[in-house]
């Protein structure tokens, strides 16, 4: 029963971690244990949750973008110069989101038209965008950004901050945006199948690069939530964290061939992987435990959860066949079954096909 | 349309490629034609190469390994850790190009226990060395930036010394080059790789020991990830856990560019060292002419995206000349 549950709503999986990492804590020290640990944690984990959200779209529709990192310091270090040329705050926001979109569109379209293989693709951009960084920035950080801009992240009404307000919104926009809109179940459609999915009528090749695009989007607007955070902006921003947001989406049950997933949990995922460093600091381990840890539960997770899919898939299959392997057990239905003996050859033959 | 029998080949495209460049960054910088700097100038990514070529092998499978950057620095810590502890700096290499071998390894029983996409598992156990390598030089007290050195001047020698006036990485790995495509050209164990590739399926149905061959690509990948981890040790004299973190990449894009199909199923050795070699080349030439690193590898990431984009074009082209051939032919009858 509760690996069935868990099965249809991996989700839960990632939730209960989390809760475990949270007893953890509480047993540690019980004054850890309240609403402003969740909310820090929520503040610290803003970033991965707007890269896990994109990395869900793209992933859903069977692609890959690790050129996200690069995308995130790209739009840090436009909006950072145009802000320090005295261009307004919306307006250096808005125009470092554009080269977001379009540096998100041109991987989709190497990807979805030139049929370039998504990781690539985004390989090769990855290198691309870093080097436009260090172009534009000139090889120094980027300081003095003006402090309304900072103010975006400090905590505000009901100990949020303007953006962390957004980011939720954010949120629920995607996860049933992703789960009720036909736009949203076409990409996944395409992830599923891309060939059905054209002869259903979707414009296969055109979800994709708007999903790229999105996520390009997303990356960027992760890039402005760094600036803000930190304040300043390295030209390494953003580096490492397009494989903290893929391992966020796939902790959470996106899958890497496409077809399945959630925006809740991806965000789980993410809102994991942050929890770790934050409860480490809480903990009072050395940061250097981080990834270790992180990089254990991420396996055992996926080796547990392919290792309960795989029984699942199984059983189901069993049951399905259970007639035309034992007769007597199906009894009355024998001879059914007998008649639709070359139709199980047929779907064996098809899947070997697969 | 008749091309040239060398155009014909990918590696030999690459070869002209490679010969171009050099030609013309020699022209812009006679220095960069000296051969002592042609040679010397490979010290500087021969490490990206090496573990390039078992990348490829892993690649040809259909699988990927995303955990060889993290290999590399956690080889370079297990070296250190124990030289810091008093072991012999031989042992403790072998310790080290040990250690990279268990984690392939344990990379392919993952995958294999799982049937989880490679992709995701090395994302996940490279998560998992490279925190190791983290928490090793942590507990042994190096702080990220200073790593633990030195080391025994044999070992820091062993970077700079030369094998028939070739320096010692460099001609390491030729030596493996010419190893790995016996390995994968000329042994039933390389004709494994490329059916596993093309299809697991009918591998299985074959009789081909699947399992076994993802082990021993995995396990020769991790190895000389380890391998290459202990190179930058010794040319740097220090060992740093975080060394590999940028050779992945690089890496894959060697694997890609030489013509490997990132799907599995074909490509060859002699692709992947070529264009290891143009790539790195392209990275040492830039900075010759004063381009800066960073700028540089954006243009050999600029580099990728075009070959691979007209490599699909040409592709895409020639079924649509096939097709309207057919179509021609189906209207004159």
């Amino acid at each position: 029963m509760i690996i069935r549950f868990l099965q249809r709503h991996r989700e839960a999986s990632v939730a209960l971690i989390i809760v475990v990492l949270f007893a953890i804590l509480g047993l540690v020290d019980r004054s850890y244990l309240s609403f402003d640990t969740v909310l820090l944690v929520y503040g610290n984990s803003l970033i991965l949750f707007v890269l896990a959200i994109g990395a869900t779209m793209v992933m859903a529709t069977h692609g890959l973008d690790v050129s996200v990192g690069s995308i995130m310091g790209l739009a840090a270090v436009v909006a950072g110069l145009l802000m320090n040329a005295g261009w307004g705050i919306p307006l250096s926001i808005g125009v470092a989101l554009l080269v977001g979109l379009l540096c998100g569109l041109f991987n989709g379209v190497l990807v979805s038209w030139l049929k370039v293989s998504a990781i690539v693709a985004t390989l090769g951009t990855l290198g691309l965008y870093r080097g436009l960084v260090h172009l534009l920035s000139g090889g120094s950080w980027i300081e003095g950004l003006p402090e309304d801009f900072k103010a975006l992240t400090k905590a505000g009404s009901l100990g949020l901050s303007p953006v962390a307000w957004l980011v939720l919104v954010l949120l629920v926009v995607a996860h049933f945006g992703l789960r009720y809109t036909a736009f949203g179940r076409s990409m996944f459609a395409v992830g599923d199948n891309r060939e059905g999915a054209r002869l259903i009528g979707i414009r296969v090749n055109e979800v994709q690069i708007v999903a790229f695009g999105l996520n390009g989007l997303l990356a960027a607007l992760a890039g402005v939530i760094f600036a803000s955070q930190i304040g300043f902006i390295p030209n390494t921003a953003g580096t490492g964290m397009e494989m903290r947001a893929i391992a966020s989406s796939v902790l959470g049950g996106v899958s890497l061939l496409g077809g399945t997933g959630t925006v809740l949990g991806a965000a789980l995922g993410a809102y994991f992987m942050t929890s770790i460093d934050s409860i480490l600091v809480l903990l009072r381990l050395e940061a250097y435990w981080n990834d270790i840890i992180a990089g254990a539960i991420l396996l055992v997770v996926l080796i547990t959860d392919g290792k309960i899919r795989e029984a699942v898939d199984r059983l189901l299959r069993y049951q399905k066949y259970r007639k035309f392997i034992d007769p007597q057990a199906a009894g009355p239905q024998a001879d059914a079954a007998k008649a639709a003996r070359p139709l199980k050859t047929a779907l064996e033959t098809s899947e070997a096909r697969k | 349309m008749k091309l040239h029998p060398v155009l014909k080949r990918w590696e030999g495209v690459l070869a002209l490629l490679l010969v171009a460049e050099i030609l013309l960054f020699g022209a812009l910088n006679p220095v960069f034609l000296q051969p002592s700097m042609l040679l010397y100038a490979t010290s500087d990514f021969i490490h990206v190469g090496i573990t390039a070529l078992a990348l490829t092998l892993v690649i040809i499978t259909g699988g990927i390994d995303l955990s060889v950057g993290s290999v590399m620095g956690l080889s370079a810590i297990t070296l250190g850790i124990l030289w810091v502890g008093g072991v012999d700096i031989w042992l403790a290499a072998v310790a080290a190009l040990a250690v990279g071998t268990l984690g392939g390894v344990f990379n392919a029983v993952a995958i294999h226990l799982s049937k989880v996409n490679p992709l995701v598992i090395t994302l996940g156990t490279g998560f998992l060395y490279g925190g190791a390598a983290l928490v090793l030089s942590g507990l042994a007290g190096a702080t990220g930036y200073e790593g633990i050195s030195n080391f025994d001047p044999a070992f820091v020698n062993l970077a700079n010394l030369e094998v028939v006036g070739l320096p010692l990485p460099f001609a390491l790995f030729l030596a493996l080059t010419v190893g790995f495509m016996a390995l994968l050209h000329r042994t039933r164990f390389g004709r494994y790789v490329y059916l596993i590739g093309q299809n697991p399926r009918a591998a299985a149905y074959a009789g081909t020991p699947v399992f076994r061959t993802l082990v021993v690509a995995y396990a020769l990948t991790g190895l000389l990830a380890a391998l290459s981890g202990l190179i930058l040790a010794s040319y740097f004299g220090s060992a740093r856990s975080d060394f590999g973190s940028t050779a992945l990449m690089p890496a894959i894009t060697a694997v890609v560019l030489g013509g490997t199909s990132i799907y599995g199923g074909s490509g060859t050795i002699l692709g992947t060292a070529l264009a290891a070699l143009l790539v790195g080349y392209l990275q040492t030439g830039l900075q010759l002419v004063g381009v800066s690193s960073h700028v540089s590898s954006a243009l050999s990431g600029g580099l990728l995206v075009i070959v691979v984009a007209l490599r699909s074009l040409s592709e895409m082209g020639r079924v649509w000349l096939q097709h309207r051939r057919v179509l021609r032919n189906v209207a004159a009858e």
